[in-house]
């Protein structure tokens, strides 16, 4: 495509749309790389021929497409599987109240072509998982603002997986965000070259599980009650039928039975709005945090696709309940990263232990977090455990309850994996001497 | 008993209805800061100068969790420029009609429960005419407002302590500065992170009472696997002090034996209340006190002078002041608040009950102290944070900027801070010195002589500063949308911790370079 003056070619820009970017991009600043090419050449690539993938159409998402369209970039995509509740109105403002119960990918991407002439944003309303290798390939870079780790961890390991030495367009820079209340932070991951998500893993709290006995038999807190209404009595309650945190009958019933349970025991605080959070694990979320961490994301993916000043290397973190203090600082590779550091994870057990313990371990680990996790050896390659099909698990089922040593030599490696990751960790299992 | 029998029975404790639609549209903030930050938000009106990129996205975090009323006042035009870059104006349609009204529209449809309103004047006249229409706004937010005007507003606001906060914005392509410009800024609810003492050294007498009276070696092995560390801890300090002239464990050495001591009267290996006692031991040791945070606002002129008329808050103050001192803890008063810790229900809930008591005595205590009737709600927050309380003192804004000496030792403290702030100040001295309708264009050089004139004779200026500069010079009214879409954050964010009075705002200014992704503070 020929490039036209000012380097754009859609008929929707007008004189002097482009005159606030136009002043980063025609001249270079004291900082910026020598390599940037100011001028016409920078501006077509911007907007005619970068090709932007949003995952989340959320609060973040919301932020992130605006702030893309008002940059320049022009053929945006944006992939989200959830639908708009009324709750997101405090911040999604992409969305009203009319479009609740609509999908957010397909609301959003109208609602920016409408506000920004000549912007093509592409909505697919669904799961990243949905799409395959091809597809990742088109984009020349990612943003994410996504509030799953489970999802984020997915997209991370399909982006270091797409990394072909041979072909330089294979690596995609991903650029994160994620926000709880005055809290966020921003990075770039470059696949197999700068620390990945699954680097940082360690860096993520849990949210906070409450033991099963203390629910059962020594509630103290209000979330106790609430959490044993809803792990131990809906399902002996309502067998089969599945609750629905968005439902208010199915939170009203919850919070009755929460209410009863914490009268009985003399504990205070059951509300509704604490069943709700428990119950859904709400994180508190707000514009304003929500608009910083975008406008950093976005940020990076301009100066990325323009090169009219370096790019962040590589973790911008915020904390806004105090002044304002943010952290900017490299983090740093890890070798035996399951997912960009080809080094086993070395771990080391007692001999004493079983395969379900290990399995618990694996759960709760901070670096780790498998959900689910199925094990195998690959030398020879015998099955542990495995998750799924049900054949299967029931075949390796008995082996739950043996020591892990029956399977491994000190110093033999386990795969563990887990449908919800597109990755295969391995762990080099030594033993502790008894004590 | 059957699911049935348990609903009918429960209906009645349950009391709460679902909630309404407000509640649920706000839901994510109110976990945040409470139905009583939502009505100070609710109640605040906000005046913005300027219809910019970077106003409308400021406006835009405001709309959204639902402030009461804003006014944008401007007197412009939609720009083809402006088209290009605002969120909050449609594209080409919106060119040549008034930037206020359109960004008031437009900005409107994002929360039915707020009020806006458009005004063309210009700020200018308003300063002339009638100027005490400041006043009916909780807070002002000026971006890039020509320097003489920003100080004939700040010097306006800054004259009586009790006139409206001015936040002043500016910035320049990747460059920007956020400032709060308030005499005094007190909070109560500051969200601290850290919770108050559990005063397990300076233990109360049910708390000792009950501690001392168990039997630990004779008790039930499950009741001893169950007794909270708190009462663990009470009774080992407890007979501790007896052998050490009274005196908790000081050394290391007497901290390690003061552990091996808790260690020593488990029962099994696996009590964990008893590990947790030993993981909370330093609570033993760890005197409970005064913050010297705190003791230094008894010091306060407001306090030392207190009269009827004097604010809560330093009412508030001067009792506690009077409960730290004649009380014979020597402490804050207690709070009811209690962490989550191994142990059975009946012993958890005796222990809680036990502090609700003995916080409600004192603070009965500290409210026969206070001068003037205070909300009773206004009390409790404020024993409950009385171990971070915060009062900020802050500036007129351009003080820093009329003392050289102080803008030379900042360039030694905060060098890439300072840097961003100056290059900000003389390129607004450089605007304000330019003909109207002249496209600027401003030299390192020239840029550079204008902030010697600022600084003592002779100082050198840091690399920082020319790479501050420079991206001044490269863009000099360049209102990026990321940048807008920051400070709309930063901003929005210091403006709902104000008018909440939660959390803590800046004091001073905040600069942002999103070259290198970096804030910091002056
Ligand atoms: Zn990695």
């Amino acid at each position: 495509m020929a490039s036209q003056e000012n380097g754009t070619s859609a008929s929707a820009d007008w004189p002097g749309r482009y005159h606030h970017i136009d002043q980063v991009l025609n001249t270079p600043g004291p900082r910026t790389d020598p390599g940037f090419l100011a001028g016409d050449g920078v501006k077509d690539f911007l907007r005619n021929q970068a090709k932007i993938l949003v995952i989340g159409a959320g609060g973040l998402g919301c932020e992130i497409l605006a702030n893309l369209a008002l940059t320049g970039f022009k053929d945006i995509h944006v992939i989200d599987m959830d639908t708009i509740d009324i709750s997101n109105l405090n911040r999604q403002f992409l969305f009203r109240q009319k479009d609740v119960g609509y999908p957010k990918a397909t609301v959003a991407a109208e609602f920016i072509m409408k506000r920004v002439p000549g912007v093509k944003v592409t909505p697919y309303f669904g799961k990243i998982q949905d799409k395959d290798d091809e597809y990742y390939m088109q984009f020349n870079l990612v943003i994410c603002g996504l509030d799953s780790v489970e999802a984020r961890r997915w997209m991370n390991a399909t982006l270091v997986n797409l990394v072909d030495p041979e072909n330089p367009d294979s690596l995609k820079p991903m650029i994160d965000g994620g926000t709880e209340g005055f809290k966020g932070q921003a990075r770039v991951i470059l696949p197999t070259i700068t620390s990945c998500y699954e680097c940082s893993l360690d860096m993520f709290n849990k949210p906070t599980a409450f033991p099963i006995c203390t629910i059962a038999n020594t509630p103290r807190l209000p979330e106790h009650c609430i959490e044993w209404a809803s792990v131990l009595e809906w399902p002996r309650v309502h067998g089969e039928k599945k609750m629905d945190t968005d439902d208010p009958e199915h939170i009203g019933w919850l919070y009755k039975i929460a209410s009863a349970r914490a009268a009985e025991f003399n504990i205070e605080g059951v509300t509704w709005s604490l069943t709700q959070g428990v119950v859904k694990n709400i994180i508190p979320a707000i514009a304003s945090t929500n608009a910083v961490i975008a406008a950093a994301c976005c940020n990076e993916a301009f100066k990325i696709a323009t090169s009219s000043a370096a790019f962040l290397d590589n973790y911008f973190m915020l904390i806004g309940t105090d002044g304002v203090y943010s952290y900017t600082f490299t983090h740093k590779k890890r070798d035996d990263c399951p997912v960009c550091g080809g080094e086993a994870l070395e771990m080391t057990i007692s001999p004493e232990m079983t395969v379900e313990e290990l399995i618990e371990t694996l759960t709760e680990k901070q670096d780790i977090q498998i959900k689910k996790p199925s094990l195998s050896t690959s030398a020879p390659t015998k099955q542990i455990y495995l998750q799924a099909p049900p054949q299967l698990e029931k075949a390796t089922r008995p082996n739950l309850e043996k020591k892990v040593k029956e399977f491994v030599q000190e110093g033999g490696e386990i795969t563990v994996t887990a449908s919800t990751l597109p990755f295969n960790l391995s762990l080099r299992i030594s033993y502790s001497t008894p004590a | 008993m059957a699911s049935q029998d348990v609903e009918t029975v429960t209906t009645a404790l349950a009391t709460e209805a679902a909630p309404d639609a407000k509640t649920r549209r706000y839901d994510r903030q109110l976990r945040l800061w409470a139905a009583s930050g939502q009505n100070a938000l609710e109640s605040s009106r906000i005046l913005v100068i300027s219809g910019s990129a970077t106003s409308t996205s400021i406006l835009k975090n405001l709309v959204l969790p639902g402030i009461g009323h804003f006014t944008i006042i401007d007197p412009n035009q939609v720009t083809p420029e402006d088209a290009g870059n605002n969120f909050f104006l449609e594209g080409p349609s919106s060119i040549g009609k008034s930037r206020a009204e359109e960004a008031v529209r437009l900005l409107l449809e994002l929360n039915d429960g707020v009020d806006g309103k458009a005004d063309v004047r210009s700020l200018e006249h308003v300063l002339e005419n009638s100027k005490e229409w400041l006043s009916e706004f909780t807070i002002v937010i000026a971006h890039n407002l020509e320097a003489a005007l920003l100080e004939q507003l700040a010097s306006l606001l800054w004259a009586d302590e009790s006139y409206t906060p001015l936040v002043v914005v500016r910035s320049a392509g990747f460059l920007a500065e956020v400032y709060i410009q308030y005499h005094e800024h007190a909070v109560i609810e500051s969200h601290p992170e850290t919770p108050q003492s559990l005063h397990i050294d300076k233990a109360f007498p049910s708390l000792l009472e009950y501690s001392t009276s168990l039997d630990f070696e004779n008790m039930d092995v499950t009741d001893h696997g169950h007794v909270p560390y708190v009462v663990i801890l009470v009774r080992v300090l407890e007979d501790w002090k007896k052998t050490h002239n009274g005196s908790p464990p000081l050394s290391y050495e007497e901290k390690q034996e003061f552990k091996k001591a808790i260690f020593a009267m488990r029962k099994k290996s696996d009590e964990e209340n008893f590990d947790e006692a030993v993981a909370q031991a330093y609570r033993a040791w760890a005197k409970t006190s005064v913050p010297s945070d705190i003791s230094a606002l008894f010091e306060d002129e407001k306090v030392r002078s207190l009269s009827p008329t004097s604010p809560p808050f330093f009412h508030l103050l001067h009792a506690l002041q009077r409960f730290a001192t004649e009380q014979p803890s020597h402490a804050l008063p207690l709070t009811s608040a209690l962490p989550d810790m191994k142990a059975s229900t009946e012993s958890y809930i005796h222990l809680q009950t036990l502090y609700k008591a003995h916080a409600e005595e004192e603070k009965a205590i500290f409210k026969s102290y206070l001068q003037v009737p205070v909300e009773d709600d206004i009390v409790d927050a404020f024993v409950k944070n009385s171990h971070a309380l915060r009062l900020q003192k802050g500036k007129k804004w351009g003080t820093l900027d009329a003392d050289p000496a102080s803008l030379a030792a900042a360039l030694e403290t905060a060098p890439k801070a300072l840097a961003i702030h100056l290059a900000l100040t003389v390129l607004s001295s450089y605007v304000a010195k330019q003909p109207a309708d002249v496209p600027l264009s401003p030299t390192a050089e020239a840029l550079t002589a204008e902030a010697l004139t600022l600084l003592p004779p002779g100082t050198e200026l840091p690399d920082e500063f020319d790479e501050a500069l420079g991206e001044v010079v490269r863009a000099p009214t360049a209102d990026l949308p990321n940048t807008a879409a920051l400070l709309g954050g930063i901003v929005a964010q210091e403006v709902i911790k104000m008018i909440t009075k939660q959390y803590i705002p800046i004091n001073g200014s905040c600069l942002i370079d999103l070259i290198e992704t970096w804030t910091g503070i002056l």
